[in-house]
């Protein structure tokens, strides 16, 4: 093998940059994919940045007008409920994943866990089904064609016209060569990556880990730099131009139109999930087991009533030093909120297994891997939405038990069996308003820098051996050629 | 006529890349007709599975209660928009609007806008249905079919000696051009029919599809043969034709996606809630006429109704939620015609995009677009107020209720378009 030059290596690069300067075609390409690249960072960082503000303040609002709530019987604000809202995450102005497609705000309440309603995709024009001006999408798709566009003839237009053999024959190796070709086109990805960079430099600021940061544009980097690879190796394999195009064409219609649907269908038929209108059957079932909270005198609380006459040692409920329908309403709630919670992890992990068996088809096209590894990182994947769905449950069962807590705490019984009987004894049947100040401090944030770089291991992994196999390949494709 | 095509048969299956072509392109067909027939009958199976269990636990709860209004609270309702035959050809938004719902007779408001979405990482991507194949896929491989017609017998050096010894133009191109298009337009669709065999899709819907797909073909052969006339240089061809793709799949449908957005504001879901929830909360304390009399200012037959008992009673919590309903109801009415109107913009801007064209058309014909979604939103509304106007009586009138009456709930029936839902007690 011969040996490879970094200056020979420069000067082909250079060579090949001179080439494009003087190709109409490849200085339009250029332009299209910065322009495009840097609009779309522009228009989608505007629009996150738009939603994060309405999002946070429809928090805000949900939360003061729960604390302006007058003094009230404490199971009216558990009815009355609370909305929580998933703000976006720094990084999804690059990538906004799953956002538009999952509902963003969620109402919470007291005896049942509700689904995250209205996905900004419902109330869109649906054009943009096919591809959407973020970043992600077009640095995923659209890049790797205008690379394809610029490159495909890099090494086969010189052997169409004979100029190889020359360039061969005067000491310069096929690897130096192939290498220049290669980093005149890497300088084109540094080029569509800079708008990236920028604005990874803002996510930075406004709290995202700077490792995850980096190894978000480190996986765009790597995914280019194979494109850059089947490009180069395309273009030594054929010895016409044409035929490299045609085959880069078919690559790239492969990799990045139909695998990451047939990805998303293959999962959807291997890992069949059961929709939640489904398992809340099964749910429904489980519950009728546990009783009414509302109605103490519902045969299932009997064991709980037994056991707190014994602890506290009096003979009527009437007795006990805490109000027993709030007792009641409190061990209920917990009961039934440990049923929920079975069913929507169940549900969670039919889900998550759905998204493993798509995220594998990354190991059979890149720009699979880069979609996982992307959204992963900026926390914009299914694993954020279903750590909203398990904060605002945490959130939801923390306010109600405290209001229930209130109920057992701060309102004595009698008052509370004699509720409906007057203005006079509903006014006594009430708690003051300051016990719903705890409703304040929902702020949502994906999941921390190693938890989200674990979850990414395998679409790394897969990105490194596409580098790693089209490197061999292209050395053993190199030597034949020599 | 029949020799040059029997030649030009020939001369295609020795060329190995066209045949790598073909063959690719019938099984991605073949695997996006597979994977729709399936989705399609889990969908059709999760319907039966729901309809069941939703009898089940409305016998149960309507044995468990005895008086209307608790009766009301405690039944839920299946509605359920069933896929048509052709679904599995163009599963359309199915993935992105619900099909099912479980509705009773509280605030709709409150309830429908639940959704049991898929896993939206995978309706993110997208599905690879049939009409993704036509629309999106297919004039990628016409592309690399068609567009070195020309150039590649100008590459080799034939181009002028094929010109002049031929007969006619279309003893030599036509020829060609034809071949090629039947191999490619049979190894698409074919799966298809096979498909819509098995589903028993109506012959008109199965030749107007075809026809469509058809006329899309020979849409991207003619760009083709248009832009490979003018240029010498294959892949500076197949490059304006990917341009073309690329303008009509994503330049149109995202310019135009902001416009539409720009121009249009709809008000935050959010908002329907909130408003909703403060006027049924609000209901609580508010003196009982004053919620009456909103009620009954919609529903005249029941000004009559004398709230009973002190405390609680459920014909004043019925009335309450209907009011939180009516508070709601201007946002709700310009939330759903902000949608509608985007998508009538949107359909304006199908019309610069062939792409977008042939997928709107699909997905119409096979009633999975937001349309259809929209059609089912509004049976649910219907169908809540047929149950609304059902227990209303029952429940205004203690007399009149006996528990036999429970058959006369209305069904929910998927077929019945929104206006023509009729009681069973009229």
């Amino acid at each position: 093998m011969s040996k490879i030059h970094l200056a020979q290596i420069g000067c082909v690069a250079k060579d090949e940059l001179r080439y494009w300067s003087r190709s109409k075609l490849a200085i339009s390409i250029l332009t299209i994919g910065i322009v495009l690249t840097l609009s779309s960072v522009i228009v989608t960082a505007f629009k996150m940045h738009e939603l994060s503000e309405i999002r946070h303040s429809m928090q805000e609002t949900s939360e003061e007008t729960f604390m302006e709530q007058p003094d009230r019987h404490p199971h009216r604000m558990v009815h009355y409920g609370h909305y929580a809202f998933r703000a976006p995450s720094p990084l999804s102005m690059l990538d906004p994943g799953v956002d538009a497609h999952t509902g963003n705000s969620i109402f919470l309440e007291g005896h049942r866990q509700n689904s995250a309603m209205f996905a900004e995709q419902e109330q869109s024009t649906g054009l943009t089904k096919m591809g959407s001006l973020s970043p992600a999408f077009i640095v995923q798709v659209i890049a790797p064609l205008l690379l394809i566009l610029i490159g495909y003839s890099s090494v086969s237009r010189e052997r169409e016209s004979q100029t190889l053999s020359f360039i061969l024959s005067q000491g310069t190796s096929i690897f130096t060569l192939i290498f220049g070709k290669g980093l005149a086109l890497f300088f084109v990805v540094c080029l569509i990556l800079l708008p990236l960079t920028i604005s990874g430099v803002f996510a930075v600021l406004l709290g995202e880990s700077l490792a995850i940061v980096g190894g978000f544009l480190a996986g765009y980097m790597m995914y280019l730099l194979v494109w850059v690879l089947v490009i180069l190796l395309f273009s030594t394999l054929f010895s016409k131009k044409s035929e490299s195009f045609t085959a880069l064409t078919f690559a790239w219609i492969l990799f990045c139109i139909a695998m990451p649907r047939i990805a998303s269908s293959t999962a959807s038929i291997s890992v069949p999930t059961a929709g939640k209108l489904e398992t809340d059957f099964a749910v429904i079932a489980s519950l009728r087991k546990l009783g009414d909270g509302h109605n103490a005198q519902d045969p299932a609380f009997t064991k709980l009533k037994n056991s707190l006459l014994k602890r506290h040692g009096v003979d009527s409920i009437e007795k006990l030093p805490f109000n027993f329908r709030g007792a009641v309403a409190s061990a209920s709630e917990a009961e039934l909120t440990a049923v929920l919670n079975q069913f929507a992890e169940d549900r969670m992990l039919q889900e998550l297994q759905q998204t493993l068996v798509a995220r594998l088809f990354g190991w059979l096209s890149p720009k699979v891997a880069i979609r996982s590894l992307s959204m992963i990182s900026a926390g914009t994947s299914v694993e954020t939405h279903h750590r909203f769905i398990r904060e605002t449950e945490e959130l939801r069962f923390r306010f109600v038990q405290s209001l229930n807590k209130a109920h057992m705490e701060k309102l004595s019984y009698r008052d509370d069996v004699n509720r409906n009987k007057g203005e006079e004894a509903r006014k006594k049947a009430s708690v003051s308003s300051t016990n719903w100040q705890m409703i304040q401090g929902f702020r949502f944030s994906p999941a921390d820098a190693t938890t989200r770089f674990t979850r990414s291991a395998d679409a790394y992994a897969q990105l490194t051996l596409w580098i790693v196999f089209l490197l061999l390949f292209i050395g053993y494709t190199g030597r034949r050629v020599q | 006529m029949n020799k040059h095509l029997i030649r030009e048969w020939h001369f295609m299956l020795r060329q190995s890349y066209v045949l790598v072509l073909l063959l690719c392109g019938f099984l991605i067909s073949s695997f996006s007709v597979l994977t729709g027939l399936s989705e399609i009958d889990s969908q059709r199976e999760t319907i039966e599975r729901l309809k069941t269990a939703d009898q089940l636990d409305r016998a149960e709860a309507q044995d468990k209660h005895n008086a209307p209004g608790a009766l009301a609270y405690y039944s839920f309702h299946l509605t359920y928009s069933a896929p048509s035959n052709l679904a599995f050809a163009a599963l359309g938004e199915r993935d992105i609007y619900p099909w099912k719902h479980r509705v009773r007779m509280l605030a709709l408001e409150g309830q429908i806008y639940e959704s049991d979405a898929q896993n939206p990482e995978l309706a993110q991507a997208g599905k690879i249905d049939f009409a993704f194949v036509i629309s999106a896929l297919s004039p990628l491989l016409l592309i690399l079919l068609f567009h070195d017609l020309f150039a590649s017998e100008r590459a080799s050096g034939r181009h002028e000696l094929l010109v002049t010894t031929t007969e006619s133009s279309f003893a030599l191109w036509g020829a060609r051009v034809v071949v090629r298009l039947f191999a490619i337009f049979i190894s698409l669709i074919l799966p298809f029919y096979v498909g819509a065999l098995i589903n028993n899709v109506a012959m008109t819907d199965v030749l107007i599809l075809s026809l469509w797909c058809l006329l899309y073909f020979i849409f991207w052969i003619a760009l083709s043969l248009l832009i490979g006339r003018r240029e010498s240089s294959a892949p500076r061809i197949a490059s304006i034709l990917i341009g073309f793709w690329a303008l009509f799949t994503f330049v149109i449908p995202i310019l135009g996606d902001l416009a539409i957005n720009q121009s249009i504001h709809s008000p935050q879901g959010g908002e329907i809630l909130l408003t909703q929830r403060e006027a049924v909360n609000d209901a609580w304390d508010l003196p009982v006429q004053t919620t009456l009399n909103a009620f009954t200012a919609t529903h005249p037959e029941y000004i009559g109704y004398k709230h009973e008992n002190e405390g609680f009673d459920w014909g004043w919590y019925y009335a309450f939620q209907q009011v939180g309903d009516q508070v709601a109801e201007p946002l709700s009415i310009r939330y759903r015609e902000a949608a509608l109107k985007k998508h009538q913009r949107a359909s304006f801007v199908t019309l610069l995009s062939p792409t977008l064209l042939i997928q709107k058309k699909m997905t119409r014909l096979a009633e999975t677009d937001a349309l259809a979604a929209m059609a089912y939103e509004r049976r649910i509304r219907e169908f809540h107020k047929t149950l609304r106007m059902t227990y209303y009586p029952w429940l205004f009138s203690a007399d009149k209720f006996n528990k036999s009456n429970l058959d006369l709930l209305p069904q929910f029936d998927s077929t019945t378009s929104g206006t023509t839902y009729s009681r069973k007690n009229e």
